[in-house]
């Protein structure tokens, strides 16, 4: 299960921006680093934004297939094994919202994110209702969509069942709702206390803003105020800053994760 | 069901008062069937030549007569009857007639009769009105067993008909305010050919609804469209631009230039956003989603949300709750962007340092959320005009923001049936959104 742990290979620990090698950094290695290189096909129109979610899947370590065409499209979708879809929801031949139908009609459970220049309440819950497992609005930075492909890819995630969760000399209680780093209590507010969890049960992968608004907060519209910034630091005054060392990384252009 | 009482009392009216009419006619014929009776009768007895020979022939008359169905009476002047079978005496209240045959019989009813002089004697024939009294008898009969029961069923009729057209008017009642609260595919039941006034209706008003949905399908679609050809550029430029960035070597300056115009399509797209949610909201399709919603545990939420951010711009959120959960109908996401927006939009027009107070009341039936800062507030001329879309003070030209916040907020409440109201906190801004319970 355990795959190789690219981590050791880099000198300390380095955020790699997912789309621009740095020295020092090995390109795919943030979302690959458990060994999971995932087969995915993208359904996509839009001659600019397909090949480009293409190649930066690519670069991730991915496998990539993209389709244009809505009818195309669920051909492959039924004919191959993916890991993830990635569907638009506006297609020529066939609507991205009907193609979810079909291939859950027929059984196809294949995790899927729409992307869609449709941002209303309404368009959200029609996409989920259509079976996708996520949404993803218009214009995107790609590390949101990464970051969403990586999380869906690994549903059920690794430490879902755990009671204690740990990431480096931290520790959390789950059942007696304690947190403690190098032995020392620290005194969370509840909602801290579930970003933190949400985090650790994540531990290695980016969760974005949006992300853990969603998970986190229950919020799908984009607030205009950096309300996950300043939770996050917060936390950090709490969990990181009597330490010394940051367990909450911050990932340019993508949001925050705990290293695993 | 009042409509179907007065029809059956109309038909009641009518239909007795042609009964009468006919009886009137029959009444008249017959009585006049029996006064020529007795003219002829009374013709014959003239025809005798002496009061002797008259008074022979109505005793032979009489030998031949029913007492109860004719009477036939000569007397003489002084009151004695000669001849005849009767005794006609008169008393205070109309007539007695007492038989004179061999054995005592009492005359009853009413007779017609006809008297005439002849020969120095009074000659009196009358006739049984008995006839009269069957036809009307009959006629009575015909009243009750014809028209009573018909309109008992006339109104058996009525009442039932008048219930179906409740239901119908129900049905079109339910189907008319599942389609104010945005429900487009609410349509009247319609029941097979009927072709009442009702139905034709029902029928319009399913046409009506037909026409509104169509509308609301276009607008939707055309809004679909729009977002997806202005988002697509927006996303290919934010790609191009996420693509230069990328480039090697690119000088610190163009890099920052890239973050820059990066920043402008979220920019870009948020306003736009937030317009085609303004549209959606109005045409009033979210109402279908609706459910309970507890204010205090979203006004609770979105204060935590917020106080980290508050307290870095030194400011101190303030959160008043009454002790009772406050349940309204709506949709939570939607309420929760609204009081967003009310908070961000004090973070954004005051100054830094500045409180801001949110509050949740009951006002008897109404409660009321609020949002109020300590700012330099809004002039009371402008409490109408920022609500429309892209409008922006002239002090708020330069601070970010789209100038959709507050239209945004009154689309939500509007939806909800919610008022906004603006008023003057002295200092400082204090919106109320004012949802009825």
């Amino acid at each position: 299960m355990e795959g190789p742990d690219f981590n050791r290979l880099t000198p300390s620990i380095q955020i790699c921006n997912v789309r621009r090698a740095a020295p020092g950094c090995i390109t795919g290695a943030v979302e690959t680093r458990e060994g999971q290189a995932l087969k995915i096909l993208v359904i996509e129109d839009d001659a600019t934004t397909g090949p480009y979610v293409q190649a930066g899947l690519r670069e991730e370590g991915h496998t990539a297939d993209l389709v244009t065409d809505g009818r195309e499209g669920l051909l492959q979708a039924t004919a191959a094994e993916y890991d993830v879809l990635i569907i638009d929801r506006m297609l020529p031949g066939l609507d991205g919202l009907s193609l979810i139908k079909t291939l859950r009609g027929a059984g196809v459970r294949t995790p899927a994110i729409m992307l869609t220049a449709l941002s209303g309440v309404n368009d959200r819950i029609d996409g989920l209702e259509a079976g996708a497992d996520d949404y993803l609005v218009k214009p995107f930075a790609f590390g949101e969509l990464a970051a969403r492909v990586a999380a869906l890819a690994r549903r059920p995630g690794l430490q879902e069942q755990e009671t204690v969760l740990r990431a480096g000399d931290l520790e959390m209680d789950l059942i007696r709702r304690r947190v403690t780093r190098a032995g020392q209590e620290i005194d969370l507010l509840p909602r801290e206390f579930r970003l933190l969890e949400h985090l650790l049960r994540r531990k290695g992968r980016v969760q974005t803003r949006t992300m853990l608004l969603e998970a986190v907060w229950d919020i799908s519209f984009d607030p205009q105020t950096n309300v996950v910034e300043t939770h996050i630091s917060r936390l950090r005054a709490k969990v990181d800053k009597p330490f010394g060392t940051e367990l909450i990384e911050t990932v340019r252009g993508a949001g925050y994760r705990i290293a695993g | 069901m009042q409509q179907s009482l007065w029809l059956s009392l109309l038909f009641v009216a009518a239909s007795s008062l042609s009964l009468g009419i006919t009886y009137y006619v029959a009444h008249g014929a017959q009585r006049q069937a029996i006064e020529q009776s007795l003219t002829q009768d009374m013709a014959g007895f003239r025809a005798a030549p002496s009061a002797a020979a008259l008074a022979a022939l109505v005793n032979a008359e009489t030998r031949e007569t029913d007492p109860q169905r004719r009477l036939l009476s000569y007397r003489r002047p002084g009151g004695r009857v000669v001849a005849g079978n009767a005794a006609i005496m008169q008393q205070q209240a109309g007539f007695r007639v007492v038989a004179l045959g061999p054995e005592p019989v009492e005359i009853s009813g009413r007779f017609i009769s006809l008297s005439e002089y002849i020969h120095g004697g009074l000659l009196t024939v009358a006739q049984s009105a008995k006839p009269l009294d069957d036809l009307r008898q009959t006629f009575l009969w015909v009243f009750l067993f014809s028209l009573l029961p018909a309109t008992a069923l006339a109104m058996l009729g009525g009442v039932l008909l008048a219930r179906r057209s409740a239901r119908s008017l129900r049905g079109i009642e339910r189907t008319l305010s599942a389609l104010t609260s945005g429900d487009l595919g609410a349509r009247v039941p319609q029941a097979g050919q009927a072709q009442g006034d009702i139905t034709r209706i029902g029928r319009s008003v399913n046409r009506m609804a037909q026409a509104q949905q169509q509308a609301t399908e276009a607008l939707r679609q055309v809004s679909a469209d729009i977002a997806h050809d202005l988002k697509t550029p927006i996303q290919r430029v934010a790609v191009q631009l996420s693509r230069l960035q990328e480039m090697p070597d690119l000088p610190q300056e163009a890099q920052a230039l890239a973050d820059k115009a990066l920043e402008e399509t979220r920019g870009i797209t948020s306003t736009f956003q937030a317009l085609l949610q303004i549209a959606q909201l109005e045409d009033g399709t979210p109402r279908s989603r609706f459910e309970a919603v507890d204010l205090r545990e979203v006004a609770a939420t979105f204060a935590e949300i917020y106080e980290p951010a508050a307290e870095e711009q030194n400011r101190t959120l303030s959160l008043s709750l009454p002790e009772a959960p406050v349940s309204v109908t709506g949709d939570r996401a939607l309420l929760g962007q609204l009081l967003a927006n009310l908070i961000e939009n004090a973070l954004r027009h005051t100054p830094e340092g500045t409180g801001i107070s949110l509050s949740l009341r009951r006002d008897g039936a109404v409660a009321v959320l609020s949002v109020r800062d300590h700012g330099p507030g809004i002039p009371e001329a402008e409490h109408q005009k920022v609500l429309r879309r892209l409008y922006r003070l002239e002090r708020s030209r330069t601070t970010p923001g789209s100038g959709l916040g507050l239209s945004l907020v009154a689309a939500i409440a509007g939806l909800h049936g919610a008022e906004l109201r603006l008023s003057d906190a002295k200092p400082g801004l204090r919106v109320e959104v004012r949802f009825a319970t």
